[in-house]
């Protein structure tokens, strides 16, 4: 008996349709003009925030989505917010499931979706992005690029074992299409743009 | 039972039927405000549809140079030509681990292969995570719809079934609290799953790596704590680079849900890191009919789906008869070409649930042509012999007449006396249901030949 793989290739083989050209790169859109006002409404459609403020006192500038000094548990990879509970103490990705907030920096935001790229540094930190009720994600002010195809160009093909693209907290509509924010992870999400 | 009878059960209850088309017309026209947005909306679906035509000329070069990458970023590479083979290797990379509780994100793959069941029955614990999936598997219901699993219930239903398998309070009917319950009942089993399992929305030749796209996060929370992740994958869901995932990223959310993007698009490339906590990354690559599929030239586009559902969504049929009707795993438009071809004998009725109206080709993302498709289906299956003994009886009565054009003017004419004299409208009901909820026009006295014969009479005449 053939095994599986050699077999669906003769299967794939035997099938194949005429070649068909190779499509060439895609020559994406412009930035639209007011790239603060689109980034604003697509984040605000996932059921984000957006805030801007200044690099050196951002942390005192900002709405926080829950007071930070009346929260026990915190993982930040952010310069200027404090580990704290279980952020410090965690022995394994699983103690992190009572994490309050989880505050964390991407490379850049994409204009057109609201979304943003980050590659965590560790297991850790995408399990704390997960776990978290609040997840807050700071990005500097310049980094952004009009649509996924830029966004991609500035990705490559990377060899990172992780990355993603996230948009406003995790939501459901699965019972009768009610938007319920907060399905298994965060409950909210806010970005954070820094300026210099 | 056909289409027809399941759907007589759906319209049956008239309140839920209305709401259930209300509720997708709705999401269709929240993706035609997404669409609008981009200026470049029209120019992409071309684009994604000649990417998806390349990379099905190139598979076995594709899959090739995936599985090379994917094994250097660490991956296994499994091999099954069908559903039950697909589910013998899960099931054995499962038990060779001694794991009995595992959580399973969207994947209608794993829906078409029976993989629940299988699992199940070898002993092993099977939760769907995402919350409509958790909702019908609750219910021992199969998804009703590729993007939306239990759109077919109401809130007072998922109320009811969550008292009795959860234990919340009787009568609630408020999405917040029921999902917040759900979201309790499932935190718990993410924590204690040994396993994540997950579908794969697009395999990237370039760098092994695969992109899987929620809402819900549950894909990420299921794969993030295990030591164990198992995706499955289609033949037909490999893309050539990582820059084509742009296209298909732009399209995919926009066309399912009217979202600019998904809360999480996630790119996962070989295991993660081995410290502090090694993770295996097992890729099952499914065929389960795909070849045979892209083996035929009238039907093979259809493997360009991304499983958006825009089609589900705009289809006046699906709409008003529910995903159930279709006794198949992928519903609508869709569902009844590709499950069609898969088993034409069990699906011959599905190419007829359509009015050929075209809107499903009109918003797919991938631009199949698949109300053609299904037009080509109904051909090919009557010449098969898969087709209603009533209807080829009919359809045979009717190419008889048409092949007679004296006697059709004869049956016009006659019929056009009798109707025009009898109770016609209440004699048509009795035997074609579409006219019990509609009125007929005014029967004419002449035909349109009749007509123009006598005009042509009355100038000659002048």
């Amino acid at each position: 008996m053939t095994d599986a793989r050699t077999e669906i290739f003769r299967r794939l083989e035997a099938a194949r349709p005429p070649a068909s050209a190779r499509p060439a790169q895609w020559s994406a859109p412009p930035m639209p003009i007011d790239e603060m006002a689109t980034l604003r409404d697509r984040l605000s459609d996932a059921g984000g925030s957006l805030q801007i403020a200044q690099r050196e006192d951002w942390t005192e500038r900002i709405v926080w989505p829950v007071p930070v000094s009346g929260i026990a548990h915190v993982y930040s990879s952010v310069a200027g917010v404090s580990n704290k509970g279980v952020g410090i103490s965690a022995l394994t990705d699983h103690d992190l499931e009572c994490l309050d907030l989880c505050v964390l920096s991407a490379d850049f935001a994409v204009v057109e979706n609201g979304a943003v790229w980050h590659r965590p540094k560790s297991p850790r930190e995408r399990a704390a992005a997960l776990l978290a009720t609040h997840l807050m994600i700071v990005v500097d002010a310049a980094e952004l690029v009009p649509t996924l195809h830029h966004a991609y160009s500035r990705i490559g093909s990377e060899a990172a074992s992780f990355g993603w693209f996230l948009c406003g907290p995790s939501k459901t509509a699965d019972i009768e299409q009610a938007l319920v924010l907060g399905a298994h992870g965060p409950c909210t999400m806010s970005l954070i743009l820094l300026r210099d | 039972m056909g289409h027809v009878d399941r759907a007589r059960e759906f319209v049956a209850d008239a309140d839920r039927t209305g709401w259930h088309d209300r509720a997708l017309w709705f999401v269709r026209t929240k993706r035609d405000r997404a669409a609008d947005l981009v200026p470049d909306w029209e120019a992409l679906r071309e684009r994604a549809s000649e990417i998806k035509r390349f990379a099905l000329g190139q598979l076995p070069e594709l899959w090739c140079e995936f599985e090379e990458n994917a094994i250097r970023a660490g991956a296994v590479v499994h091999w099954a030509r069908d559903g039950h083979e697909h589910n013998e290797i899960i099931a054995r990379l499962l038990q060779e681990r001694r794991i009995e509780r595992v959580v399973k994100s969207k994947s209608m793959l794993t829906e078409e292969c029976g993989l629940n069941p299988h699992l199940e029955a070898c002993g092993i614990e099977v939760v769907d995570t995402d919350l409509g999936e958790r909702i019908v598997q609750l219910r021992n219901e199969s998804p009703s719809h590729i993007v939306m699993p239990a759109i077919h219930l109401r809130r007072g239903e998922i109320g009811e079934l969550f008292a009795e398998k959860m234990g919340s309070p009787p009568g609630l009917d408020d999405p917040t609290e029921l999902t917040a319950i759900a979201r309790r009942d499932l935190r718990d089993r993410f924590l204690r799953a040994q396993a994540g399992l997950t579908g794969i929305n697009f395999a990237v030749a370039e760098t092994g790596g695969f992109v899987v796209v929620t809402n819900e996060g549950n894909a990420d929370l299921g794969t993030a704590l295990p030591k164990l992740h198992i995706a499955s994958v289609g033949l037909e869901k490999i893309i050539p680079r990582q820059a084509d995932l742009a296209v298909f990223l732009r399209l995919l959310a926009r066309s399912a849900t009217g979202q600019a993007i998904t809360a999480y698009t996630s790119h996962f490339r070989g295991p993660r890191p081995p410290s502090p906590d090694p993770q295996e990354l097992h890729i099952v690559v499914v065929d389960n009919g795909r070849s045979h599929l892209l083996g035929r030239p009238a039907f093979r586009e259809a493997l360009a789906c991304i499983r958006c559902g825009a089609c589900l969504n705009t289809c006046p049929v699906y709409r008003r008869s529910g995903g159930h009707s279709y006794g198949a795993t992928v519903p609508g438009p869709i569902g009844s070409v590709l499950e069609t071809s898969r088993d034409p004998a069990t699906h011959a009725e599905l190419p007829h649930a359509c009015s050929l109206c075209g809107s499903c080709s009109d918003v797919c993302p991938v631009r199949i042509p698949l109300h053609h498709q299904l037009l080509a289906f109904r051909g090919e299956l009557a010449r098969a012999g898969h087709q209603r003994r009533s209807r080829r009886a009919a359809l045979g009565l009717i190419g008889w007449l048409f092949a007679r054009p004296s006697g059709y003017r004869w049956l016009g004419r006659s019929g056009r006396f009798l109707a025009r004299r009898l109770p016609t409208a209440r004699l048509n009901a009795l035997v074609s249901p579409w006219t019990r909820q509609r009125a007929l026009p005014e029967i004419p006295e002449a035909s349109f030949r009749e007509l123009y014969a006598r005009r042509r009479a009355a100038e000659n005449d002048r």
